[in-house]
This record gives structure tokens, sequence and C-alpha cells, in this order.
């Protein structure tokens, strides 16, 4: 059942420098996990039942098996970035990998030193200091006091604690404790390192630095292994991803094919859940109007016009409107209006603007907003829809911000701000010596 | 826990799994030196006196005992009792303190066994050489105590580092297995109080042993009472071998002082075994 789309295992090797290794950094075969269903309660007389050998069946189909048949190796030099949803077995893989759970069916080999990266400051000690608390991490790592002796100053440079280096980590800030944990997990200089979402902590400043250390490692050759949600980052910093769902491996190939695939997934998810209809209610004060023209329905669509929340930079969108007129009315306007999560307004555009007439005296219809080239960077995105007298200003209909939608990174590479404006850029040489 | 497939490893799977084990425990001996040192910091933080209380404290005991043994049996022979109960009191105390705090270490470990790897029997192990320190400290009051009344040094005393080295063995022992269990059943530390209270008494740590019959009659049986006591509790022999080298300035007997040693031996070995089988489970169970 998995996919393997891999451009073939020897081009990835090759592509960092160290030639077809021969040996996997790490080996995980067909590895599966079985977790106690919950509820299943431990008592004195279960145990008794248990050992009588009564209740097993019933053991077994409580069972929850978060993974289910895992195979695949890691060479070194590769980093391989894991995708799925939660729950879909990422970070239970990770534990088991580490050594923290055991697995239930199959075997792991990691050959060579390994750090994870689980939860950063994990052994760290309230009552120790800084510095103190260096070396018993350090030692948690499996590192020897004079190793960290060597690496003291870098940690303590990289953490930026050096006037705090001596104080009790209790009194740290939250933004020093993982910066101190982060620090000194990367100089461990492991051989493979297991990444889990810890790059989403710190301050942007703080993430920009964890990110160059993570690169900085892997240009020294080290492998590295990374659960993210953000497949913009798999991208950067993978050279293989893996997409795991519901326990089972999907595909496991290059990171570009393997977020499409995963990115269609969640759309086709998304687009099951959006079949409920998703009017929003008037309680709640995202809607609001005199109701003499009424929006039916507000669909946001994808090219072949299926109901889609995901997009990419460059599709085509198109937003399809429904409304009603419940008493004859003078042909209304219709309005969107998209707004980026951060709250800055992006377009409104209406069909008055637009030089659009709906046709007099009707009673329902539906108007298209057709995008055909979606410049709209990666982010999510909240649409709102309103129908309104088009002198008086009267407003029939308002969905608040009611409808939204999410945009991957696809033909645009621009990474800042929120649209790329397709600007091309142009060079010209002028005084070339020789 | 299915305690009935515990004993289906054979012998040749063991020894190469053991030997890992070992030395891996081996590489991560740094780790346990920062755990003793983290629970002795973490013992004496916000206290005045600070590591004065590894001292202060079984100078206390001393008194207590001394003067309610005096109060309760006015007309006792035993000379220097403040020793007599000095040499019984430090290795119990050492004994009840890290049979409880190692028991408790897999629990208490928790967040750090959920989320990083390392030989998991760091912590009990690291929970009763931090106790070990505290009674190697303890030991400074008792050979003052030794200075003070003018007690005899023996020449048997080499044999105390071996008596203590078995002691902390049986402890080991002991708290694998103990603090295995309480990961699956948190009633171990509910019931280990009152088990170390009536093992207390059952161990000649403050009376003589003498107080107590030599023999009983028990359902016609004739119970040969002392031997009973010393066979089956390792802690009555470790107590009367410290109380034999330190108190008495003897050299203690040969055969009881080896059959305590393969008694410790055993126990450890059987504890480190359950413990490994186990400890897998830990970051699932915790």
């Amino acid at each position: 059942m998995t996919q393997v789309l891999t451009t073939s295992r020897q081009t990835m090797q090759s592509s960092n420098g160290t030639g077809p290794a021969t040996t996997p950094i790490l080996q995980v075969q067909n590895i599966s996990k079985r977790f106690k269903a919950h509820g299943e309660q431990r008592s004195l007389q279960q145990t008794v039942i248990n050992l009588l050998g009564r209740n097993r069946d019933r053991a077994a189909q409580n069972a929850f098996w978060p993974l289910r048949n895992i195979s695949f190796d890691v060479y070194p030099g590769e980093s391989v970035g894991l995708v799925g949803h939660n729950g879909s077995g990422k970070s239970t893989l990770l534990k088991l990998i580490t050594g923290i759970l055991e697995p239930t069916e199959g075997q792991i080999q990691v050959n060579g030193r390994l750090s994870s990266l689980l939860e950063l400051g994990a052994g760290f000690h309230p009552d120790l200091t800084g510095r103190e608390n260096i070396f018993l991490n350090g030692a948690i790592y499996g590192l020897s006091r004079k190793e960290m002796h060597a690496r003291l100053g870098s940690i303590i440079d990289f953490a930026e604690l050096h006037d705090f280096i001596d104080t009790p980590v209790k009194h740290y800030s939250s933004g020093m404790y993982v910066r101190l944990g982060f620090a000194v997990a990367i100089h461990a200089e492991p051989d493979l390192l297991l990444v889990d979402e810890v790059l989403a902590v710190g301050d942007a400043a703080f993430q920009h630095k964890c990110l160059d250390a993570i690169q900085a490692f892997r240009r020294r050759g080290g492998t590295l292994l990374m659960v993210s949600h953000d497949l913009g980052s798999i991208q950067n910093i993978c050279n293989r991803a893996i997409w795991l769902e519901k326990g089972h491996m999907r595909i496991d190939g290059r990171p570009i094919d393997v977020a499409m695939h995963y990115l269609n997934r969640v759309a086709e998810g998304e687009k099951q859940a959006a079949k409920g209809t998703n009017l929003p209610a008037l309680e709640n004060g995202l809607r609001w109007g005199s109701g003499r023209v009424l929006l039916e329905s507000v669909q946001i669509c994808a090219e072949n016009g299926a109901a889609q929340s995901v997009f990419k930079t460059g599709d085509e969108m198109v937003i399809r409107i429904r409304y009603r007129c419940q008493e004859p009315v003078e042909p209304p306007v219709i309005g969107l209006s998209i707004h980026h999560q951060s709250g800055a307004h992006i377009c409104g555009p209406n069909t008055d603007f637009g030089e659009l007439t709906l046709p007099a005296g009707q009673t329902a219809g539906e108007v298209t907003y057709r995008i055909p080239w979606l410049s709209l960077l990666p982010g999510a995105y909240q649409v709102t829809a309103a129908v309104v007298h088009r002198q008086t200003q009267e407003m029939y209909d308002y969905h608040d911000r009611a409808y939204a939608f999410r945009v991957y990174p696809g033909a645009s590479h621009e990474q800042y701000g929120l649209v790329t404006l397709r600007g091309e850029w142009g060079s010209r040489s002028e005084g070339v010596k020789g | 826990m299915n305690l009935s497939s515990a004993f289906r490893l054979s012998p040749a799977q063991a020894m190469p799994a053991a030997y890992t084990h070992l030395r891996n425990l081996v590489a991560y001996r740094e780790l346990i030196y920062y755990l003793v040192v983290r629970d002795l910091r973490a013992r004496y933080k916000n206290s005045v006196l600070g590591f004065l209380w590894s001292l202060l404290n079984p100078l206390a005991l001393m008194l207590v005992f001394t003067t309610v043994f005096t109060i309760m049996r006015p007309g006792h022979n035993i000379q220097n009792y403040p020793i007599y109960v000095l040499c019984g009191l430090l290795p119990w105390n050492y004994f009840a303190a890290g049979l409880l705090g190692s028991t408790n270490s897999i629990v208490a470990g928790a967040g750090l066994i959920k989320k990083v790897y390392f030989p998991r029997e760091a912590l009990p192990i690291a929970a009763v050489l931090s106790q070990l320190v505290n009674f190697l400290l303890a030991f400074v009051v008792l050979f003052v105590a030794l200075v003070v009344f003018q007690s005899p040094w023996s020449a048997w005393l080499w044999l105390l580092p071996l008596v203590i080295l078995m002691q902390t063995c049986f402890i080991l022992g002991l708290s694998f297995i103990l603090a295995t269990i309480n990961v699956f059943y948190r009633d171990v530390m509910m019931i280990i109080d009152v088990v170390i209270l009536a093992w207390f008494f059952l161990t000649p740590v403050f009376y003589p042993i003498s107080a107590v019959p030599a023999t009983v009659n028990l359902l016609g049986f004739t119970l040969p009472l002392h031997r009973l006591m010393y066979v089956l509790n390792p802690m009555a022999s470790l107590i009367n071998a410290y109380r034999d080298i330190l108190y008495w300035g003897y050299r203690t007997d040969l055969d009881f002082l080896v059959r305590t040693l393969i008694t410790s031996l055993v126990i450890l070995i059987f504890g480190y075994w359950f413990f490994q089988r186990y400890s897998g489970r830990f970051g699932e169970e915790l």
C-alpha cells in the first residue's frame, strides 16, 4: 500500500556528495505498535482474570494500533520529513526510534548516536543552574563531562545566556529555557537528529537561528528526521518525505510529490467536511442584515467547480454565491472581501465595481467571482460575502468572515508579505573586467 | 502485567542482552553522577544547615533511641548503647530511605522517561547512591561516637566496605523489583511504608536479639526464632555484621557473611533482570 515515488535511492544519496552509502543509519523494519485501548483499567481483579487467560480476546479487540507495518531506511546525509495529520502516528514513530517506546512488532536499528528534540529542556532540573543543567542534559544525551566542557562556551553563546548561566533555571523565562534546551541538543552533535515540531517555539529571530543551526548540521553531513505540519519547511529542509496516514505509510518520496499528494488528501477531507452547509448562524454576530435579500450559499471552488478549501499560489479560484430575494427589490449589489488571518484586508471586489448588473425582478440567482491566477502567498484567509442595496446601502445580508481557505506554496517562491505581484527581475551587466 | 510470561527467556538469549545493557549503563555513568548530585542538591535546598543534616539527623536519632530505650528497659546491660544503636540505625536508615526513594524514582522521573531515552536503571541506581552518600557522611557521627566513648577500634574494620557493598547490592536488587512493580501498580508505594515499619521491628536494630525468646512454640512445632530471624531477614544479618565489626570488634562469622553476600547478589541479579524485562514498557505505562 506504500507508494514509493523515490527518484531512485541512488540519486538521492549521490546528491549529497557522499556517494552511495552502504549502511543505513536508521533501519525501521516492519514496525507495528499496539496501545492498550482507553479504559482498559488495570486492577487486581483484572490481572487475576487475565492470568487465568479468559479475557485475552477482549483485550485484543480493544487494542489500538497507532502504527502498522512501517518499513524504511535512512542513509547518512539524508534529511527526511514525516508528514501526516494529527494522530497519524508520526510522534509515536519518533518515540519508537528514540527508544522511549518499544515496538510491538518489528525491529528498529540505529547505527550511530542519536539525539532528539522531542521536547526542549525536558531533562532540566529547576533547582540546578543553567550550567549544571547543561552537563546533566549532556549526560542524558550520553556525552561525557569532558566533551561537554569542550562545548560549554559555544552552547552558552548559542543560547545567549551569558548573564544567567549560573542562575537556577526555575527563574528562566520560557524563551530562555527553550534556547538552552535547543543549544544543548544541537551541540550534542549526533549522527541522527530527531526533531518534532520544536521549530514552532521561541521568537522569530531564534527560530531563524535554529533553522540555520539545523542547516549547518546537515552541511556537516548529519542525518535528520523531522516531523512538521509545515509543508513549507519540510520542502526547504528535507530531501525526502514520508507521509503517514492512520498509522500506515502512504508515500515515501520527494518532498514536493509527497506535499502535493498530501494536500490533495487534505483538500478532499475538507471538501467532505464542507458538504454540510456552512451558512453562519444569525445569533453569533457573524451574520446580520435586513433579510430582504438572503445569501443562500457561498462556495469557494477550484477550477473544476468542486468546493475546496486548499489552494496553491497560482491556482484558479471561483467563488460562487447563490442569493434569493424575499420580496421584489431593485437589482442588489453583491460583494466579497478577503482578509488575511492577521486581519489585513486584501481586497473587496463587488458586482458594481465589476460592472455586472443583476437582472431586475428576479427571485433568485447565482453570481460567480473568478480569480484566474491566485496571487495570494501561503497562509490562511477568510472571505466575507454581502448583498447590499445599490443606492441606499441598506445591508440585506452580511456574512462576516464566514468562509475560509488556505494557501500553500505553489507557483511562486516568494515568502514575504501577502501577495505576489508577479513582477519579473532582470539584470544588465556593466563594466565587466577583463 | 502478565507475570506468567516473565519466566520464559532462555539463558542463551539473556546473556548477550545483559551484556549490552551493562555496557550501555557504563556509558551513562556520568548521568548517574549528575542525577545523584541533583538528588543531593534538591534534598538540602532551602535548608540553612544544608548537608550538616546528614550528620545531625543520626545524632538526633541516637539521642532519641538512647533515651527511650533507657527509660523502657532501665536494667539493660548494653554498654555504650548509643554506639550499639547507631550501628543498627545507620544501616537501617540507608536501607529504608534507599528503598523508598528508588521505588518511587521511575514514577517520579516520568517526565524524563517519556521525553528522552537513557538506560532507565539510572534512576533507581542514582536514588540508592544518593542515600549511600548520606550513609557514608553519617559514619562521621559514628566514628566520633567511637572516639568519645573510647570504644576499642577493631582490626576487622577493613571488612566494612565489603559489608556496605553487600548492603548496597541488596538494596539495589529490591529497588529494581519494587520500582518496576510500582510503575504498573502504584499500590506498592502505599504498602511499602507499613512493610518497612514492620520490618524495622522484626530486625534487631535498637534491641539485642536476646530480647526475643530463642525458640517459640507454634502449633506444636518448636521454631528456632533467632535463627529464623537471621536466615529470612538479610537486614538482620547485615546489621549483625556491622555490629560485629564496629561494636564488638569481632571478625563476624564468615559463613554468615558469605550467605548474606550470595543472597544479596542473587537478589541483585534477579532484580536487574526483572527491571530490564519490563523497563521497555515504562514509556507507555507512565
